[in-house]
């Protein structure tokens, strides 16, 4: 019965994974999901972007997302995927090792980072959600762009 | 209604009226007779004030309506514009500038419209001294008014004969004057039922201003209507006031002036069909006003012929366009290797297609310069006047077109200069005289076509630029060395205006002299990718020349290769390229540099300076080096080799990447792979 009703409080999330973990970031940021294509590095930039993509003619930047969560690197496979985000005007892609679903969490299940995890990388996530036994880490994209740095920083 | 959506449209409108104003007035202050400017600016300021009231922005609508009143006043003769009416109506424009620009930022800053309203209706009251002239004026203009202008029982012989008639008929004819309530929105349809209303009550004889006139809404909040009804004046300010939005209605009756002999008796031949005859007469008056009418209705006609589109629609069309032509090199790849001659023939005949296709999404971006050049003469006026100088300004080839972006940004480079050739250049008419010039200055901006390249000129006539004094104030500011400055050539010297930091005025004043200026008007140009130089002879006057590449779009660029990372050069920044061994580079104090054609050059190492690992520059015997020009000076860029010269599309990075060190931005070569731009201004440091 649960499963049915529509609460409202619900979000959608796109899933996806680093090494052994699981991650998520909201569908509404979403706007596509490429396979890893050729990527151009840019000298002088900070050292978790990966470089430029060409997304159907426009350039751009592309994150590595491990790197900027201080997550070790791994060889890209098969299932590596570049997720197409937007946040407030801004398009960028993210390197992840897989996507593997798009789920529904009641933001009732979602915990604040703080009480799971500390650090520096804290400052990434949104939250923890908990779904039936799983833990999806949950992604704040401003952060990960760098988005209002600035004022956190002063 | 969801005024957000107009928003843009608003503003962009409000902008090119206001811009028309500036223009239409500027034409009024030196012939402030012109009927036709007149009119003009009549129909700016009713759009604006049309549009803000719509919109809801009801101080423009206000401040507009105020105008308009004074405008009417010019347009009828009944004033005359002098001095100080333009000087008011220019800064009821300025006003409105600034309540516009604040709607755009959405500041709530309390702009005061009220002193300028006062003074608005102190015009329109004729408490002014323009009042004099007023009699004159009137007696001037009556040929004009008779026709179009709307003074109450201003009847022709006709209508005369009309309403004298009906008289004996027992009829009455009234003047029903209509005020519709501010900010109605549309008038003409409101009008129309008015019309329709008073139709039903009796015979509309005369309409001010005319029917047509009404239905294009080219009309005020009031107009007036002539009826011949059986009704009394309640009954018809009755049915008027049964529509909405209706402000006020004044019935009175017709005065006839002193009727002679001999119209009354033609009346009263007349009178058994007034009313049909009385028509006919009614459309031949109505000539040459309809004439009038139908050429407006042309130049309507004409501009609606273009289209107004974001400019960020026309970018993702050059965006897809450029994606078109990179999958075409794919397919001709295709065709190639897997020999397929259909496929290649084929791929010609698409080749042409979008080389045109990339041609006209080109020429769609191009904006005439006219557009930033339009509003100079007003600022030349303005300041002019401030200075107490006496400057003509003499503007040349506005139509030469430039890509929308550079249009964009040109805009405040040109002000500096102007201001600076004003400022600065031209002296007073006092001492122009004394130097036996014309006592007017004359500043000349010209615009041209100059192979890939447009030329902008902004020229005076002035003192020039001298040298020395030049020279004396960059030491004096220890720019540089006495020692330096002897060896500075006086053309050279004068380049030294462009340094940061530097300014010439003795005493700073509004204008110019903050020192901020010349290196600002470089910079900016340079980001452009564009050249600025100066010219200059005491005496004679200066010329400052800007060079701007046609498009920042596309650009001609070398490709160049540094271990496996292709990066652009671009063209407009190369010398020349030469092959050296590496026994050619010498190194001054730590610095490596080559001697070429006796001049020391010195030489960035690309790999280096970008960090790309694992070059072969180290234990290369040959290296290519790309010579460019760095404003005055010149450096050599080594790279492991040169591919070739391509015309490049220029993409952005967007904000995450920009103001990366040595990198303008990004292009997407032939086989879909993203090229870095070098932004070779920044290499050498």
């Amino acid at each position: 019965m649960s499963e049915l009703t529509y609460s409202g409080n619900e979000i959608q999330l796109v899933v996806f994974k680093l090494g052994r973990e699981e991650y998520g970031v909201t569908i509404l940021q979403v706007q596509e999901i490429k396979r890893i294509t050729e990527i151009t590095r840019v000298p002088h930039s900070p050292d978790y972007i990966k470089g430029v993509m060409n997304l159907r003619g426009s350039v751009l930047p592309v994150i590595d997302l491990k790197k900027r969560l201080n997550l070790p690197p791994e060889e890209y496979t098969d299932d590596t995927r570049i997720i197409i985000i937007k946040v407030e005007d801004i398009n960028v892609g993210m390197i992840v090792d897989a996507v593997s679903e798009v789920t529904t969490i009641d933001q009732n299940n979602i915990e604040p980072p703080q009480t799971v995890v500390g650090g520096i990388a804290a400052d990434y996530l949104s939250g923890i959600g908990k779904l039936e036994n799983r833990l999806l880490i949950l992604l704040n994209a401003d952060a990960i762009l760098g988005i209002g740095q600035e004022v956190k920083a002063s | 209604m969801d005024i957000n959506q107009y928003m843009g449209m608003f503003l962009e409108e409000s902008r090119e009226h206001l811009q028309a104003l500036n223009s239409c007035l500027l034409d009024l202050e030196n012939d402030p007779g012109n009927l036709t400017v007149l009119d003009e600016i009549f129909r700016s300021a009713h759009t604006i004030k049309g549009m803000s009231a719509t919109m809801g922005f009801t101080t423009i609508a206000e401040l507009t309506h105020e105008m308009e009143n004074v405008l009417d006043l010019l347009r009828k003769g009944t004033l005359r514009a002098n001095d100080d009416i333009t000087d008011i109506l220019f800064k009821c424009v300025d006003t409105l500038e600034q309540l516009v620009e604040s709607v755009a930022s959405n500041s709530d800053t309390a702009i005061e419209i009220k002193p300028l309203i006062a003074k608005l209706t102190a015009i329109a009251k004729g408490e002014l001294p323009s009042v004099a002239e007023q009699h004159s004026a009137q007696t001037a203009t009556t040929q004009e008014t008779e026709a179009s202008s709307g003074e109450p029982s201003d009847l022709d012989d006709m209508e005369i004969n009309v309403v004298t008639a009906a008289r004996k008929q027992g009829l009455e004819c009234y003047e029903v004057q209509v005020s519709l309530r501010l900010g109605c929105l549309l008038k003409s349809a409101r009008a129309y039922m008015v019309m329709n209303a008073l139709e039903e009550l009796g015979e509309v004889i005369k309409s001010v201003p005319t029917v047509e006139e009404l239905e294009k809404e080219n009309f005020d909040n009031t107009f007036q209507v002539s009826i011949v009804t059986s009704a009394d004046a309640e009954n018809i300010e009755a049915a008027v006031l049964s529509i909405s939005e209706i402000e006020k209605v004044d019935v009175v009756p017709v005065i006839i002036p002193e009727i002679t002999e001999k119209s009354a008796a033609v009346a009263d031949i007349q009178a058994e069909k007034p009313i049909v005859s009385n028509l006919d007469n009614k459309v031949a008056i109505d000539k040459p006003a309809k004439q009038a009418a139908s050429e407006h209705n042309d130049k309507k006609h004409k501009s609606g012929q273009s289209v107004r589109v974001d400019i960020d629609k026309l970018d993702s069309l050059l965006n897809l366009v450029g994606e078109l032509v990179i999958n075409k090199t794919r397919l001709e790849q295709i065709g190639l290797t897997h020999r397929l001659a259909d496929l290649i023939e084929t791929m010609e005949q698409m080749d042409r297609v979008t080389t045109d296709l990339q041609a006209v999404v080109m020429k769609v971006r191009m904006v005439p310069v006219g557009q930033v050049f339009n509003r100079f003469p007003r600022m030349v006026r303005d300041l002019s006047r401030e200075l107490n100088k006496e400057i003509n300004l003499i503007i040349q080839g506005e139509e030469t077109e430039l890509d929308r972006t550079v249009i964009d940004e040109i805009g405040d480079p040109l002000v500096h200069l102007l201001r600076n050739s004003i400022d600065h250049g031209i002296e007073h008419p006092a001492e122009r005289q004394a130097k036996g010039k014309n006592p007017v200055g004359e500043v000349r901006l010209i615009a041209r076509h100059e192979g890939n390249n447009v030329i902008i000129m902004v020229e005076d006539d002035g003192k020039g630029i001298n040298a020395d004094i030049i020279k004396q104030k960059a030491v004096d500011k220890g720019m540089i060395t006495q020692a330096e400055a002897d060896k500075l050539e006086p053309a050279e010297a004068v380049r030294l205006v462009f340094l940061a930091g530097f300014s010439t005025a003795d005493t700073v004043t509004d204008v110019s002299g903050r020192g901020v200026g010349m290196d600002a008007v470089k910079t900016k140009i340079e980001e452009l990718g564009g050249m600025v130089d100066v010219e200059t002879k005491i005496d004679e006057g200066s010329r400052f020349k800007i060079r701007l590449p046609l498009t920042l779009a596309i650009i001609q660029a070398l490709l160049v290769k540094v271990s496996e990372e292709i990066y652009a050069i671009p063209l407009g920044s190369i010398d020349s390229t030469i092959n050296i061994t590496s026994q050619d580079i010498k190194t001054i104090q730590n610095q490596e540099a080559i001697l070429l054609r006796g001049q020391i050059i010195p030489i960035v190492r690309l790999a280096k300076v970008l960090n790309v690992s694992n070059t072969c520059q180290q234990n290369q015997e040959e290296l290519f080096v790309v010579i460019v020009h760095i404003g005055e000076n010149r450096a050599g860029i080594i790279v492991d080799t040169l591919i070739g010269q391509q015309e490049i599309v220029i993409k952005s990075m967007g904000k995450l990447l920009a103001g990366i060190k040595a990198i303008a931005g990004a292009t997407i070569l032939g086989n879909g792979q993203v090229a870095l731009i070098l932004d070779v201004g920044a290499l050498k440091q």
